[in-house]
């Protein structure tokens, strides 16, 4: 069990803010060492201790039960549900710490950084700010951080982080897993490396949102690669999904546009020439 | 002019960096801190000393026709040889442009450009690595990197930049100026503030391509915002082009697909059940 150590707290919070006050001054030695690459050590389900999809025994209302179960019903007959990453959107928060690509963090002194190979980075303010007033939504949100040396030995462990602000459509996972339409979701983290392995990170994560009945925690566990290779995931380089209107077709192999489900009509093409038709 | 007292000093203080990362003295790197941006009226031509389309690119005779039946293309309303329709990356040098707003990061053994756009992300190694044997290509490519302290005064002001490994397909800049499709681009870059005002960065950069008769240099110039509202620039939200096989189509406002050139055919709608046409 974690606890926090108020003495520790306290000379730490006195360094932090000597720390934010003055950014050519930043103390790593007050940080902890998250360097390298981590990738994920489970599945691409949310919940990585549960199995995907309907196994996840989500706390969904209702209402986004009956969604999700839309949704599932839509994948099963080659669509894509409510999973709006098959067009090449950000996952956003909280799905972006799945990690289906190795991460990155960069510690500056008001700053930390999380890299992804496959989306855009997150900014985790930790300089004491307030939240932004009326802030443009993103997918990723808007992240303020408090770092904290719950184990009172001069040196921060664990990095708490909460996010708001952020922009639709997301989900959880990729079998579309609804999150609330109205986009108020608030996720808090809680980062630290394992107490007996440092080369595995966690990340408790829990999300409040409209489409759940009560706030959902779940824990991501990151394995550290020290001598990292880095790729590109660029998800619009070999995509194979296209979306026409509210249709999403395939693009076959050879070239040609086919049918995503069965018995799927072609696109309206009343803007070509009927002679070209 | 390159002091070497200086040079060998800080070379020696870079090799203690590069074994320590838990000892980054930020006092010995410039503060490039904050959001750069393009000058307020510069366009995204590759040249910006130039107007768009007169660039006077020093093409190869291959590869001006190239850029001409591009031009020819694009004044059709095709894409030409500009492969970003898609959203895959800019790809480099092209991503120095700048499109959107882009942030530097320093570290000791690396230092992170992040760009705004399309989860552009360059890694500079500057920890005196080699290059790496049979590393995958990217549009980013590997970039090794060194600091210098040019004028002598015990911290560094230039970062000299070698990007290698790079994958196509890649342009300079919309209008489609091709680099060669053996992918063979080398780009040399000197990133430095300006001697009068530390709010302008600027960026010389060199390509060596096999699609120019000579290396081509140009100078990029970028203005600090020091307060960065940070927005994400998505391009598959909002990407009207649908492209099927080798033809470019657009997606109308209500929906339906178009033809993007006058006259163009539709897509062959071969895999669908032709009771469905």
């Amino acid at each position: 069990m974690l606890y926090r150590n108020s003495i520790g707290v306290v000379v730490l919070a006195a360094v932090f803010v000597t720390a934010v006050a003055n950014a050519r001054a930043h103390d790593e030695t007050k940080y902890p060492d998250w360097s390298g690459q981590w990738l994920r050590t489970g599945g691409i389900q949310w919940d990585p201790s549960k199995p995907i999809g309907r196994g996840q025994q989500a706390p969904l209302t209702p209402e986004y039960q009956a969604i999700f179960e839309a949704s599932l019903a839509d994948q099963t007959a080659g669509g894509v549900g409510n999973d709006a990453r098959y067009s090449c959107f950000p996952v956003g928060m909280p799905r972006l710490m799945s990690v289906i690509f190795p991460m990155e963090f960069i510690f500056a002194p008001k700053i930390t950084y999380v890299l992804f190979e496959n989306n855009m980075p997150r900014r985790i303010y930790t300089d004491g700010r307030s939240w932004p007033k009326d802030p443009e939504p993103t997918f990723a949100g808007y992240s303020i951080g408090k770092w904290i040396d719950e184990d009172g030995d001069s040196r921060f462990d664990v990095l708490e982080v909460e996010t708001r602000y952020m922009k639709g459509p997301r989900t959880f996972e990729g079998t579309g897993l609804p999150l609330h339409k109205d986009n108020q979701t608030v996720v808090k983290e809680k980062f630290y490396l394992d107490k007996s392995n440092a080369d595995i990170l966690h990340d408790e994560i829990t999300t409040i949102d409209h489409a759940l009945t009560r706030p959902w925690t779940v824990t991501k566990n990151f394995r550290r690669e020290r001598s990292p290779s880095w790729l590109e995931n660029d998800c619009s380089e070999d995509n194979h999904h296209i979306t026409i209107g509210k249709e999403n077709y395939f693009l076959s192999a050879d070239g040609y546009l086919m049918p995503a489900k069965k018995g799927q009509a072609p696109p309206d093409l009343r803007y070509f020439k009927q002679s070209l038709r | 002019m390159r002091s070497p007292i200086g040079s060998i000093a800080l070379a020696a203080a870079m090799i203690f960096a590069a074994t320590s990362t838990q000892a980054f003295d930020e006092t010995k790197y410039p503060d490039w801190s904050g959001q750069w941006r393009r000058p307020a009226g510069v366009g995204n031509q590759w040249d910006t000393s130039k107007p768009p389309r007169q660039g006077q690119a020093p093409l190869t005779a291959e590869y001006q026709a190239i850029y001409e039946a591009n031009l020819k293309d694009q004044a059709a309303g095709g894409q030409g040889t500009d492969p970003t329709y898609t959203c895959i990356p800019d790809g480099m040098p092209r991503a120095m442009n700048v499109i959107f707003p882009m942030e530097i990061v320093i570290q000791p053994n690396i230092t992170h450009i992040m760009i705004e756009y399309l989860s552009m992300l360059r890694r500079i190694y500057t920890d005196a690595r080699d290059w790496p044997k049979n590393a995958e290509p990217s549009f980013m490519g590997y970039s090794i990197g060194r600091w210098i302290d040019e004028d002598g005064r015990g911290r560094y002001d230039v970062l000299e930049v070698e990007t290698r490994n790079l994958k196509g397909p890649r342009s300079f800049d919309a209008s489609g100026i091709p680099l060669h499709a053996d992918n063979q681009t080398v780009v040399k870059e000197r990133i430095y503030l300006d001697k009068v005002d530390s709010n302008v960065l600027h960026d010389e950069v060199t390509t060596i391509d096999n699609a120019l008769t000579r290396p081509w240099t140009v100078t990029k110039n970028y203005h600090r915002e020091r307060k960065a509202v940070w927005v994400e620039a998505i391009c598959a939200e909002g990407n009207q082009h649908v492209r099927i096989g080798t033809e470019n189509y657009m997606l109308s406002a209500d929906g339906y697909l178009m033809p993007a050139k006058k006259d163009q055919a539709p897509p062959d709608l071969r895999y669908f059940k032709q009771t469905r046409k």
